[in-house]
């Protein structure tokens, strides 16, 4: 690593304050930020630690609308264990911020860490090669390379994908995240937080330089919602999702009454499908629909040269999540 | 490398208002003084200055770099070597350390960050040949081989412990899912961690 300055705030206006100077990178774990320091693909000047903020920015509380705030800080481990957490709703996130990493990833990994964190393609991480992403280098080299773990739909110029596993769930619970920069408070559609279209130079998400995430909200979930996760990986721990997909709905009568759809690892953002989804409505679950709703789910995606194993296994990961969400 | 004077009590004034308060005694030792008017958050480094670090239950100075892991300043600063570098990028759990009884990848932890922690190491699991009960258990169920991983498996099982009083099969499994063994002894550390939960080793 280069040597940084490392800033210690004591309030969040601190915190602010050091955030908005130039060439400086915000941490909270800094998982993922220490090794990509280690591998000189960030080399800032100064890093702002949010540890320190555990009051502000750490914790899960339910809130007077019956919605749950999750700060920003809140560990992985503590979505997995929090109580407000248990119910069906919300099964899909807690089995993907359970699925993550390993225990020491996740006893310090942070949520907002997770759904900001860099993609995980092997050239776009190693300093060794100079490929489109961030204006290294002409081209995308994974997009004629080594391309197994790469996009199969929604990309433009660059094939990575969004490495997040709680960013899907979080899309289908509708939730909402807050940020801070300067005198403003920002709280947004979990949607706006990546980008619509996601070219080489546009970073993982669309916070601005300096800008820090301080909450995620998830409105009141009706009782009779569900909310389920399945991925496939090539390693039961330690290893990143192949294919993802996280799922809710809402059933009265027997019938799907409301759903989406959000798949993860196949594309450079979490991809909605609502088209999918809207398939489900009304219906009552069947074997016969998951099938046909998978396809859907899949419908346009075009696999590169080493990935074309992701559409099946894909397809059976949409399925496993619906028939976990309709059991 | 500079070394910034030594204001000590400074770091009093932001343990109040942190999460960290109540382990006032821990400090780091602040490059600058905060000035009056706007605030200016404390910052460290980039060259070496001096920490307060708990381990095993004893306060050690050691002087670091912003920069410095927590595992590098283990092992090269404080000459506790149990703890392993591997991988380095926490992939395979050799460096785990326990950071409030949490296992913890000390490997990308920057040491600054457990300014205010209790760390637990290998090392204070063994006093001379009076070692704890699962160590005991792991070299009596013959659960290692190569034993480069062992550190770090042993903490971790010692995590597990903690937690789950008689882990089953499945708990073990999910608590070790952190640490990779490259001769397989996975079976053996899980017999070590079942002998020790029902007693043995004492």
């Amino acid at each position: 690593m280069k040597p940084f300055s490392y800033v210690v705030p004591k309030s969040l206006d601190e915190a602010k304050a050091a955030a908005a100077q130039p060439n400086t990178l915000i941490k909270g774990a800094g998982l993922d930020i220490v090794d990509r320091m280690k591998e000189r693909l960030q080399t800032p000047a100064t890093i702002v630690n949010l540890l320190p903020l555990k009051d502000e920015l750490k914790g899960i509380t339910v809130e007077a609308d019956g919605g749950i705030r999750i700060g920003a800080l809140t560990t992985l481990t503590e979505i997995e264990n929090h109580e407000a957490l248990q119910g069906a709703q919300f099964e899909g996130l807690v089995g993907a911020a359970r699925t993550t990493g390993t225990p020491q990833v996740r006893n310090r990994g942070t949520i907002a860490g997770n759904i900001l964190q860099f993609t995980r393609c092997w050239y776009v991480r190693s300093e060794a090669f100079h490929c489109l992403h961030g204006g290294r280098g002409p081209t995308c080299l994974a997009m004629t390379g080594q391309n197994r773990y790469h996009a199969v739909m929604g990309w433009s110029d660059c094939v990575r994908v969004h490495p997040s596993n709680l960013a899907p769930p979080l899309l289908t619970l509708d939730a909402e995240y807050t940020t801070v920069i300067g005198k403003e408070t920002r709280r947004r559609k979990f949607a706006e937080l990546f980008p619509e279209e996601p070219r080489a130079e546009n970073p993982e998400h669309t916070l601005d330089d300096g800008e820090i995430v301080t909450a995620i909200h998830i409105p009141q979930q009706s009782k009779n919602a569900r909310c389920t996760y399945a991925e496939s990986r090539e390693k039961q721990s330690f290893d990143w999702a192949t294919t993802a997909c996280a799922i809710r709905i809402v059933m009265a009568g027997g019938k799907i009454t409301e759903a989406s759809m959000v798949l993860g690892a196949v594309a450079p953002v979490p991809m909605p499908r609502p088209q999918a989804a809207a398939m489900l409505i009304g219906k009552e679950p069947s074997t016969k629909l998951f099938r046909r709703v998978a396809e859907k789910a899949f419908q346009g995606a075009a696999p590169l040269a080493h990935n074309a194993f992701k559409l099946p296994i894909g397809k059976a990961v949409v399925r496993d999540a619906l028939e976990q969400a309709t059991r | 490398m500079s070394h910034p004077p030594d204001h000590g009590v400074s770091r009093r004034s932001f343990l109040k208002g942190s999460a960290v308060a109540g382990i006032a005694t821990t400090g780091i030792t602040a490059a600058t003084k905060a000035a009056a008017g706007p605030p200016v958050p404390e910052s460290f480094g980039p060259g070496e200055h001096e920490i307060t670090l708990s381990v095993n239950g004893a306060k050690k100075r050691v002087k670091v770099e912003t920069r410095t892991t927590l595992l590098d300043a283990l092992r090269d600063r404080m000459d506790m070597t149990g703890a392993k570098k591997i991988c380095d990028r926490g992939a395979c759990g050799g460096c785990t350390v326990l950071v409030d009884g949490m296992p913890t990848n000390s490997c990308l932890t920057l040491a600054m960050d457990a300014v205010g922690t209790e760390l637990r190491t290998i090392e204070g699991l063994s006093n001379g040949d009076n070692a704890h009960p699962l160590v005991k258990n792991f070299v009596t169920c013959d659960a290692l081989q190569c034993g480069f991983c062992t550190p770090g498996m042993v903490m971790s099982s010692l995590a597990c412990l903690e937690k789950r009083g008689k882990p089953t099969p499945e708990q073990m499994r999910q608590d070790l899912s952190g640490n990779l063994c490259r001769c397989g002894t996975y079976g053996r550390v899980m017999e070590a961690i079942d002998k020790t939960a029902n007693g043995g080793g004492k």
